[in-house]
């Protein structure tokens, strides 16, 4: 992975509004992220559901991927439409559970989603975030 | 014991179904008297991997050379290892467990049996789909599925002759290990405390895979089948009653009912003692803060009367969990001299880092010191309690919910996990596969939903700090007096189970995929030589037209396995590393595969 490119932005103090959502009414970012480990509200929860739902024991910590994929990479190919449909159907045949009776990560994909594509994007620089005050 | 004459035997006190009365498998007795065979995962009762062969020996295993290889047709981590009874072995596979019966004369595939198993188990299974092989007994072989079905096969046919649905793989319940034949019964356990399951030991009945009896970890009493006036424990110095309500009196409500204290290790058995000897895993979830109390009898060692489960004794090793040391690793029984004193003892490496010398008879706690000087979490057990003193600063509870607790060791997977140590009578040494590795645990809050991800822990895991660099040691320890007698670096954890000989060797395999052999003395390498995928594969002998072979599974996995990329944190990256797992890959890849040699 990117080392180089995490050291760089995580030793400058910035603030990345990244990138627009794509879908109606856009003008809403997909996440916020301060001095690479602060995050809006709504992406945190994300962080918070992808703790929860463990998918770090297949994903690895920092979802630079061990049994399953990196998601680094992963977030960088897969669509929303795909992200979703994944997350829902699963992939059974490789151990990708099916979460769609899993209330808590069906009702948070969004948020799911914009924690996963700041870290993919390298936005967010640790798998750990916190809330910005 | 002729069969007709079990049966009689078996006839005249059915009724009684008496404790303490062992009732033999003829077939499996006499599979087991022949040390031509591996008749068993343990090649004994005892679970110590020791084999009376010797015509591989120190002097001539420099010579060892690959005789046949098998491929198993799947990937990922192959634990555990196949099965010689006679001219025939039996070969297992990880998930979808595949069985193989192969004629040693020919080569060639007699049957196999391709269980159908719904895929969604795979994903029950995170993060691997190991299965730890096959049991024989009764003329039959044993699979316990990953599904949770236990099913007899008949040994000639591979016709399935009885099945029993041992878990509910919906809620988690699943099985990644071997099943035991001992007496007239097959004993299984259950996966799942990273699910929220209740942990438990079953009994079936070798002829018809009916239930004899199921023990369950944690709850009740009547339902963990203990006497509070009969079953004992170590506590103030001396065996004492455990007394009414033992467990649900270490939990807060209900907690017990997604307890955890899963069974999934190898378990052993005195016959003369009849009883059954295993331990039980950690409580759910992995955050300490939210299940106040011991949890009993989570992290336990158990002795059961095999006939009926009645628990004789119990021990706890790691009251109220804090790191995920699940206490299932396998139990070794040997009579050795502890202390200047012969005794019938286990002796059993717990993941916490402590090996543990018992009185398997009495549930005595004998010896209990660190077998890696790394171990940091606790500054020793003390003898008169049992209780191991934690310490504060690598207590995650202490620490708190959200709060990383660092450098701890060892690691979640223990200084040992499954990967099985082996015995040798000669110099009533333990000869122990260990992990080399620390880490960073962080508790979080976590919502137990049926079926669910049950964890509640975010863990980094890094080369223990300040040692040779390695996340591995092979070690000979004394149990007796709690010391290593010598210790091997090596640069991955040693996930393969070890066998002895009696020619004078140790073998064991390694993540990069080396089988190596080394002398019982010191530990000096005597061979080697690079299987196609790393080994997690436990090490195994057996003779065939008066020769003798050894053979191991290669196929990466298991949980130092999909480590391969396991990730440090950026500012872990310091800690004098080796690239921890991450380096693996530039040694191995995925593979499935048995690997036989022999002297030409």
């Amino acid at each position: 992975m990117e080392r180089g490119l995490f050291v760089r932005i995580a030793g400058m103090t910035l603030a990345v509004v990244l990138p627009l959502a794509a879908q109606a009414g856009g003008d809403k970012p997909l996440y916020t992220v301060e001095d690479g480990n602060k995050v809006d509200a709504a992406t945190y929860n994300g962080f918070k559901v992808w703790r929860a739902a463990a998918c770090d024991r297949c994903h690895g910590p920092n979802q630079e991927g061990m049994v399953g994929p990196s998601l680094i990479d992963s977030l960088k190919v897969l669509t929303r439409e795909q992200f979703d449909q994944t997350l829902s159907e699963g992939r059974m045949e490789k151990g990708m559970p099916a979460w769609n009776t899993n209330k808590k990560v069906m009702d948070n994909l969004d948020d799911l989603y914009a924690y996963l594509k700041g870290r993919s994007d390298g936005a967010i620089t640790s798998a750990k975030v916190q809330m910005i005050k | 014991m002729i069969a007709g004459l079990k049966h009689k035997v078996a006839a005249a006190v059915a009724c009684m179904t008496a404790a303490g009365v062992a009732f033999a498998d003829a077939d499996l007795d006499r599979a087991m008297k022949d040390p031509g065979n591996w008749a068993s995962q343990a090649g004994d009762d005892y679970n110590q991997r020791y084999s009376a062969l010797d015509q591989i020996n120190a002097g001539n295993v420099n010579k060892l050379q690959v005789a046949w290889t098998f491929s198993t047709g799947v990937l990922r981590g192959h634990e555990g290892s196949p099965l010689v009874i006679g001219d025939m072995m039996y070969i297992h596979s990880p998930f979808p467990n595949n069985v193989y019966a192969v004629d040693l004369n020919t080569q060639q595939i007699v049957w196999k049996h391709t269980p159908k198993q719904d895929s969604a188990v795979i994903a029950q299974m995170c993060c691997d789909t190991v299965n730890r092989g096959l049991a024989y007994g009764d003329g039959k072989v044993f699979l316990q599925r990953a599904d949770s079905v236990l099913e007899a096969l008949d040994a000639k046919t591979g016709e399935v002759v009885w099945q029993a649905t041992n878990g509910d793989p919906k809620l988690g319940a699943v099985n990644t290990n071997a099943p035991h034949v001992f007496g007239d019964k097959v004993i299984t356990g259950i996966s799942g405390g990273e699910w929220g399951v209740r942990g438990y030991i079953s009994a079936y009945n070798i002829k018809d895979g009916k239930m004899a009896w199921r023990g369950y970890s944690v709850g009740p009493d009547a339902e963990m089948l203990m006497d509070p006036a009969k079953t004992m424990t170590w506590a103030d110095g001396k065996m004492q009653a455990v007394g009414k309500d033992s467990s649900l009196s270490t939990w807060k409500g209900d907690q017990w009912k997604i307890g955890g204290g899963t069974t999934w290790g190898w378990y052993s058995y005195d016959r003369a003692e009849n009883l059954l000897y295993y331990g039980t895993g950690n409580p759910s979830t992995w955050n300490p803060t939210q299940r106040p109390g011991d949890n009993k009898w989570s992290m336990s060692i158990w002795a059961r009367d095999l006939n009926t489960g009645a628990v004789k004794w119990v021990y706890q090793m790691t009251p109220h969990d804090e790191w995920d040391f699940d206490g299932i690793n396998e139990m070794i029984l040997a009579d050795i001299d502890v202390k200047g004193t012969k005794r019938k003892a286990l002796v059993h490496f717990d993941r916490n880092g402590f090996g543990y010398t018992l009185d398997r008879v009495s549930g005595e706690l004998l010896v209990a010191e660190k077998y890696d000087p790394a171990v940091n979490w606790a500054t020793h057990v003390d003898m008169n309690t049992g209780r191991p003193q934690v310490v504060a600063q690598y207590s995650t509870e202490h620490n708190g919910e959200d709060v990383n607790s660092k450098g701890i060791c060892p690691a979640a997977l223990g200084t040992k996990d499954q990967q099985p140590a082996a015995f040798h009578p000669k110099t009533g040494l333990f000869y122990v596969p260990t992990n080399h590795v620390c880490m960073d645990y962080e508790p979080f809050e976590v919502e137990y939903t049926a079926g669910q991800p049950y964890v509640g822990a975010t863990l980094a895991m890094f080369p223990a700090p300040n040692s040779h660099g390695g996340m591995g040691n092979f070690i000979a320890w004394d149990a007796g007096q709690g010391k290593i007698v010598w210790s091997k670096a090596e640069q991955f954890s040693v996930w393969s189970g070890a066998l002895t000989t009696a020619g004078d060797i140790v073998f064991y395999g390694t993540l990069e995929g080396y089988l190596k052999a080394v002398n019982l003395k010191d530990g000096k390498e005597l061979w080697s030589f690079k299987t196609p995928s790393g080994i997690i594969g436990n090490v195994f002998t057996y003779l065939h037209k008066g020769k003798q072979y050894v053979g191991v599974y290669s196929g990466i996995g298991g949980w130092a396995g999909i480590g391969m990329a396991a990730g440090l944190e950026k500012d872990s990256d310091g800690l004098g590393a080796v690239g921890g797992y991450r380096d693996l890959q530039k040694f191995t890849n995925l593979g499935g595969s048995l690997t036989v040699f022999a002297i030409p």
